[in-house]
């Protein structure tokens, strides 16, 4: 409920709530924050300039490609940078920004929380996100960055082929991001499990929330295997243990296992919380509900759920006996099945909707075309003989930068002028956001298409530079071209934003209507979010009149105002009946000291000081038990 | 459903009222909930370490290769079931303290404490051994038969630590705090109980 006309008494009553949430200004404030919607900004901020970095890495390997026989990048320079971008945009780009930062801010305000149910340990895992992110661009910038790939296949990323530093970057540098998603994903589990507001069963949450758990509950399951693979490649390249090398009873193929049993649920980590956007800007925009809610529901889960048993169509050209691929080629076909459930419910949605074409369902019509394209060429891999024929070209470039570009980070662009107003209490202008839409689109098909082409034609991916007799010149051209109109629209939809930020109109609460709870709270929201915790009949509350003019009645009799300390309310897990008040931590110095005593060890572990690594394990030790120490009841 | 028919963390500041306020809430805390998932990601991280064990294995002619005598049985199994005896204790400390029986939690705590750090020392001792008959760099059987119990035993080291600073911060009283991080203690012992059969299963599995 936005608080706008209060009686006296709900008056105090906001004051005292304000009184109780207050974090410390300044930067020490920020340093020590656990409110969600802060953590979000850091998050979302500090994405922001890795996606700068990643794209000003994609515009190097597109000018070095732009003709034939470049001469813009050297081949050791181009590895890296190569590698760079793939790890920066998929490990501190697309994740955090999707589940760091919209998760991060909305999750609690979509389920009418007032934080995530760990708030520390959400500060902790941002501090260690950005400390994974640092630690793998010191390799780039001191010449050791990783070079062997985004997906490090052995032999050649081990020491006797790959002597330097940027295969350890690379593998203690994901250990370390890992930790962070892990503290994450178990956060956003226990939040939406536990602390929903009351009323809200599991079959009225938001179609995002469920997006979100479905991912959490991926990376909880991914992770591990990426986790081990990193362990065993730094145990064989420092410790001279054998995973991986034939002539003492390892296997390089275990690598390629591991890392895929991460590696595919991974693709549907990036692109669920870009479905729970499209479901969360559709309905607002056609003013109507999700058409087939528990089916996309399920269909959430459903993707997250088969995307475990798919990874070897990553490894169909690696001899792998015909049994097992024919196995995961029939595993592969039946995502389609959730897939398209979801295509058609946004589509009919729209079509069965009053739909009002504004800037973020652009993007999401961007979107659904964009998914299309790059689900219909990922059939085709599922076709054992095809994938054969095509694997490592660039036609596999353009079907993944389809749905990892396209599929992905358009709903994110959407979802940023779609929850601007409600972070900023400002709005962006509507014209330059249409004219950004139109510009992005046509980079992003201008550059990816051409790929499926001179894939087709052989050109292979990974390769520095190439001669200029094959018939390539054309389409490489206009893939740089394409890049150069794709980075202007993304500044175009930065210079929108921030202009917007400083002179834009005022928002109010809910300026496109739309239908969950984020909306029926001011803009930006208060630190406690809610000055009543919401009661919930419906998955669309914020659409339902009665129950907000019920909210503003118990503000002024003081009923769930919840201010005898920092309280939100704990529901049941499958019902969403309240049941405990809980007394959450306030702010707190210790996510950060531990996370730099966390990125301490893989320091002294990179730089070979195991004594001193273990020395920085007991100091985490220690601020572990110093963060517990004060319990949020003895404030 | 109004807050005043819920238990309410602000109001547990006895030993008492902070067991009435466990036993009052109907769903699990969010602490338990915070292992319950915690877990769920050690197990899968086991999991991906004992199919890496297999797959080598069945890569393999030799396992173990030649010269590395196979692994010994008695004294990893004796030790094993002493582990998982400790999963009573442990819950019986949980039992009191859900009941603000303040002594006799600490008492089974100490009990549990006492054994699994006993076979802690042991496994170490036995670990030592090995190393001095076969080393991690010379064959991939070396590699992952260390790597396995080396994570394994880390992980007793944690429980090892969890209960230490549990029987700290229970001698001066309980709170809600307390009593969740003991719930999920005792969730993390099961689990790693668990986890010794299986790490003891696929460790003597060459004699099979």
């Amino acid at each position: 409920m936005a608080v706008d006309v209060l009686t006296p008494r709900a008056r105090s009553r906001v004051d005292r709530l304000e009184r109780i949430w207050a974090e410390p200004p300044g930067i020490v404030g920020w340093l020590t924050t656990v409110d969600h919607k802060r953590i979000a900004l850091l998050y979302f901020f500090t994405t922001l300039a890795f996606f700068g970095a990643g794209g000003v890495e994609a515009l190097l390997i597109r000018t070095q490609l732009a003709g034939p026989n470049g001469k813009t990048l050297s081949p050791e320079t181009y590895n890296q940078v190569m590698t760079m971008h793939g790890v920066t945009m998929i490990f501190l780009f697309i994740i955090p920004m999707t589940i760091g930062a919209f998760g991060n801010y909305l999750v609690p305000l979509m389920i009418g929380a007032r934080d995530m149910a760990f708030p520390r340990m959400n500060a902790l895992s941002y501090w260690l996100f950005l400390a994974s992110g640092l630690f793998i661009y010191v390799g780039l910038f001191i010449g050791q960055g990783p070079n062997a790939g985004w997906f490090d296949y052995v032999p050649l990323a081990l020491k006797r082929y790959d002597p330097g530093m940027g295969i350890d970057f690379y593998a203690l540098g994901l250990i370390l991001n890992g930790l962070s998603s892990t503290a994450g994903a178990t956060n956003f589990i226990a939040t939406i499990f536990k602390g929903r507001a009351p009323g809200m069963s599991l079959n009225r949450m938001p179609l995002f929330c469920f997006a979100m758990l479905a991912v959490s509950f991926a990376l909880i399951f991914a992770l591990p295997a990426l986790t081990i693979d990193c362990v065993f490649l730094e145990l064989q390249r420092r410790v001279g243990f054998h995973f991986f090398d034939v002539a003492h009873g390892g296997d390089p193929i275990l690598w390629q296992h591991l890392f895929w049993i991460f590696g595919h649920p991974e693709v549907y980590i990036i692109v669920l919380p870009a479905f729970g956007i499209a479901t969360s800007i559709i309905p607002t925009f056609a003013k109507r509900k999700m058409v087939a809610f528990p089916l996309v529901a399920l269909a959430e889960l459903l993707v997250a759920f088969i995307g475990f048993g798919v990874w070897a169509h990553h490894m169909f050209a690696t001899g792998l006996p015909t049994t097992t691929l024919i196995f995961f080629a029939a595993a592969s076909m039946m995502v389609v099945i959730p897939s398209t459930i979801q295509v058609f419910a946004w589509t009919l949605t729209v079509i069965m909707g009053r739909a009002e074409f504004r800037a973020p369902l652009l993007f999401i019509g961007g979107f659904i075309t964009f998914f299309v394209i790059g689900g219909l060429s990922g059939i085709m891999f599922a076709a054992i003989p095809f994938d054969q024929a095509t694997t490592d070209t660039y036609f596999v470039v353009a079907h993944f930068h389809f749905i990892i570009f396209g599929a992905a980070v358009f709903p994110v662009l959407g979802g940023m002028y779609y929850w601007f107003p409600k972070v900023t209490g400002r709005l962006y202008h509507e014209g330059l956001a249409k004219a950004s839409f139109w510009l992005t689109f046509l980079g992003t098909s201008l550059t990816f298409f051409p790929m499926h082409i001179v894939g087709l034609l052989g050109m292979t991916r990974r390769v520095y530079t190439y001669p200029s007799n094959l018939g390539w010149e054309a389409y490489n051209l206009s893939e740089t071209v394409g890049a150069f109109i794709l980075a202007a629209g993304l500044v175009l939809i930065l210079v929108n934003l921030v202009h917007s930020r400083f002179r834009g109109p005022p928002a109010g609460p809910d300026p496109f209507y739309g239908g969950t709870l984020e909306w029926t709270t001011s803009s930006p929201p208060p630190e406690y979010n809610f000055p009543v915790i919401p009661t919930v009949t419906s998955a669309y509350p914020n659409w339902d009149r009665e129950d907000r003019e019920a909210d503003r009645r118990r503000l002024d009799q003081g009923l769930l105002v919840l201010d005898r300390g920092h309280e939100t309310p704990a529901s049941t897990v499958r019902d969403g009946i309240l049941d405990e008040i809980l007394d959450m931590p306030s702010g707190s110095p210790w996510p950060i000291v531990l996370a730099v005593s966390v990125s301490l060890v893989f320091v002294m572990l990179l730089t070979t000081h195991y004594l001193l690594a273990a020395a920085f394990v007991g100091l985490t030790t220690v601020s572990l038990a110093a963060w517990h120490w004060q319990e949020p009841q003895e404030r | 459903m109004t807050e005043r028919s819920v238990p309410r963390s602000v109001e547990a500041t006895t030993a008492a009222s902070a067991a009435r306020i466990a036993r009052e809430r109907v769903a699990r805390p969010n602490g338990w909930w915070g292992m319950a998932v915690f877990v769920a990601a050690e197990a899968t991280l086991f999991g991906t370490i004992f199919g890496a064990y297999f797959y080598l294995r069945f890569h393999d002619l030799h396992w173990p290769p030649p010269g590395v005598e196979e692994p010994k049985v008695v004294a990893p199994l004796i030790l094993t079931g002493v582990l998982v005896l400790t999963s009573v204790p442990v819950q019986l400390a949980l039992f009191s303290a859900r009941r603000a029986r303040l002594g006799a939690a600490r008492l089974a705590l100490i009990v549990a404490l006492v054994v699994q750090a006993g076979y802690f020392a042991m496994q170490i001792h036995l670990y030592l051994d090995d190393l001095h008959h076969f080393s991690p760099q010379g064959s991939a059987y070396g590699s992952i038969y260390f790597t396995m119990l080396g994570a394994h035993q880390a992980h007793v080291l944690v429980g090892i630590l969890l209960d230490l600073w549990l029987l700290v911060r229970l001698a001066s009283g309980l709170t809600t705090y307390r009593l969740t991080a003991l719930q999920a203690t005792t969730f993390y012992w099961h689990f790693v109980n668990v986890l010794a059969v299986l790490v003891v299963a696929a460790q003597l599995s060459p004699r099979l």
